[in-house]
């Protein structure tokens, strides 16, 4: 599994302009088939993190490989979720879904299908010909995964996804999100405020500082997948869901 | 009373209660003060007059609608082509909008014997007077929708690998529809008046019927007043049907998915 690693980051530096470092020697060998949580204070550089790998802007200094080339020329094998779900209004459900597809110029048979599939691995057959107006928070991103589940990524990028949702949803979507996983295997890199998300989903947690954001600290998550939702009432998941709050405090202070 | 019912009253009753209330305080007034009917004609005898000329009112309304249809379509697919251009490429928004701005300081009167000089009287004057006055709206808002795309969603076209004519076929014409549909509203508002403008400063009777400003002027010139009220009537149904139309438009391509549409509960 430790041949070459999926995404690689070498001594990465971000600024924006002339502004301030924003992310400062960040260094990061992510193997296939991991789940990265990027957690750390607001404002210490996740998005742009997530971005970065995305290709969606430059890094400044350093160097970023997925799948050994740039970030803009691997962008076929990744996906990216927006913290808001970033759905089109005009566009019904299945049709947001649809997208991608759409635009790799796939025949309608087959998206057709694929998107009735996807749809159905997130629970929402029923909403197909629904507009996104009409859909509760929770059930708007699950589009979102929907829609970026369709191009089978090797690579998912979510921007806190679950955040603006209450808790009892958050843990529904996470474990869903585990439950899709272990089908439609990718790699994952998740940003999240939420330690006991990052634990539950995580097979290891990064640690950012802030100004500039740098890694603090690494933790392993040493629960095996599949995870059960009753993982989070165990002494070991609690100790460990401690020991993320307490690398996360030493941060902020 | 049900919500639907008083809804309804309130859309409706209301505004033909205060309707006939004004019209008894018009008879009130012109009774009370003696004006005589050249000056104020009654509601009645206006549409009387509507009525006698309407050999005349019918063919110069149809006269303006052209106009006002030819004009309105100009000002909509120029406009939104121009505004494409503006929205697609910051250089040409840098260019060009400051000149489109002048232009539109530009009063219409000054404009109008402008192209009376290079067009002639009629027709082809008062469709670009028209056209004048309804392209500006629908540059200008519809320029605002091309530029104000969410960041996340074109950030996900990206990530798609979409070409630039995909990102303006799914993303950016679609995200651009209400912006551009409000301006055709305001353009579908001025359209009728910019027609009756045009041809009461371009219009000729000249090869047939003048429109509806040409009567105007016709009417005024006669002193027959209750007929000068008639095209005033004429000019609000016109105007009516324009914005409904426009409107009805509105209604079909966002009622679907749009907040200012949706029914949310
Ligand atoms: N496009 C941008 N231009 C300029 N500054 C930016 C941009 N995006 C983010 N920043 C700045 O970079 C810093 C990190 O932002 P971000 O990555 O969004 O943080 P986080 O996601 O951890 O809250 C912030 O100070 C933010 O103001
Ligand atoms: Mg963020």
């Amino acid at each position: 599994m430790n041949a070459a690693p999926l995404v690689a980051i070498r001594g990465l530096q971000k600024r924006f302009g002339a502004g301030p470092l924003v992310l400062d020697g960040i260094n990061l060998e992510v193997g296939q088939g991991e789940f990265v949580s990027f957690i750390g204070p607001s404002g210490c550089g996740k998005s742009t993190l997530l971005r970065l790998i995305a290709g969606l802007t430059s890094a400044s200094d350093g160097l970023i490989t997925v799948d050994g080339t740039p970030p803009e020329k691997a962008r076929e094998k990744m996906f990216f979720v927006f913290q808001d779900a970033t759905l089109m209004p005009w566009r019904r459900v299945a049709e947001n879904v649809e997208l991608p597809l759409l635009l790799r110029g796939d025949a309608p048979g087959h998206r057709r299908e694929r998107v009735a599939r996807m749809l159905e691995v997130v629970g929402l057959s029923g909403a197909a010909e629904k507009f996104p107006w009409q859909l509760s928070g929770g059930m708007r991103m699950r589009v979102s995964i929907a829609r970026a589940l369709t191009v089978a990524p090797e690579i998912l990028l979510l921007d806190e996804p679950f955040g603006a949702l209450d808790e009892m949803t958050r843990d529904r979507l996470n474990e869903d999100l585990l439950a899709i996983r272990s089908r439609n295997s990718f790699t994952g890199f998740f940003v999240t405020h939420s330690v006991a998300e990052a634990v539950f989903l995580s097979s290891r947690i990064v640690v950012l500082g802030v100004n500039p954001g740098r890694v603090t600290a690494v933790i392993d998550v040493p629960f095996p997948y599949p995870r059960q939702p009753e993982l989070r009432e165990t002494p070991a998941f609690l100790r460990l869901l401690a020991t993320t709050a307490q690398a996360l405090r030493a941060v902020r202070s | 009373m049900s919500p639907s019912l008083r809804s309804r009253l309130s859309t409706y009753l209301l505004p033909a209660a205060t309707a006939a209330a004004l019209i008894v305080l018009w008879y009130v007034l012109k009774a009370v003060f003696q004006v005589p009917s050249f000056v104020l004609p009654a509601p009645h005898e206006i549409l009387v007059a509507a009525w006698e000329e309407r050999s005349f009112l019918w063919p110069a309304a149809l006269v303006t609608v052209r106009g006002a249809l030819l004009g309105f379509s100009a000002a909509v697919g120029v406009g939104f082509l121009l505004a494409m251009a503006l929205g697609f490429s910051p250089r040409v928004k840098a260019s060009l909008y400051p000149l489109i701005l002048v232009l539109q300081m530009m009063p219409v009167t000054i404009l109008a014997p402008i192209f009376v000089l290079w067009l002639g009287q009629g027709l082809p004057s008062i469709v670009a007077i028209t056209f004048m006055i309804g392209f500006f709206p629908v540059v200008a808002n519809t320029t605002m929708g091309f530029i104000s795309v969410d960041r996340n969603l074109r950030e996900l076209f990206v990530m798609c690998n979409a070409t630039r004519a995909q990102e303006a076929r799914y993303l950016r014409i679609p995200g651009a529809m209400p912006y551009f549909l409000t301006g055709m509203k305001i353009a579908g508002t001025l359209a009728p008046i910019g027609a009756i403008v045009g041809d009461f400063l371009a219009g000729s009777a000249q090869g047939g019927v003048g429109g509806i400003g040409y009567m105007t002027i016709s009417y005024f010139s006669q002193l027959k007043t209750p007929a000068l009220f008639a095209t005033g009537l004429v000019a609000c149904v016109m105007g009516f049907v324009f914005v409904g139309g426009v409107n009805w438009l509105h209604w079909r391509l966002l009622h679907l998915w749009h907040d200012s549409m949706v029914k949310k509960e």
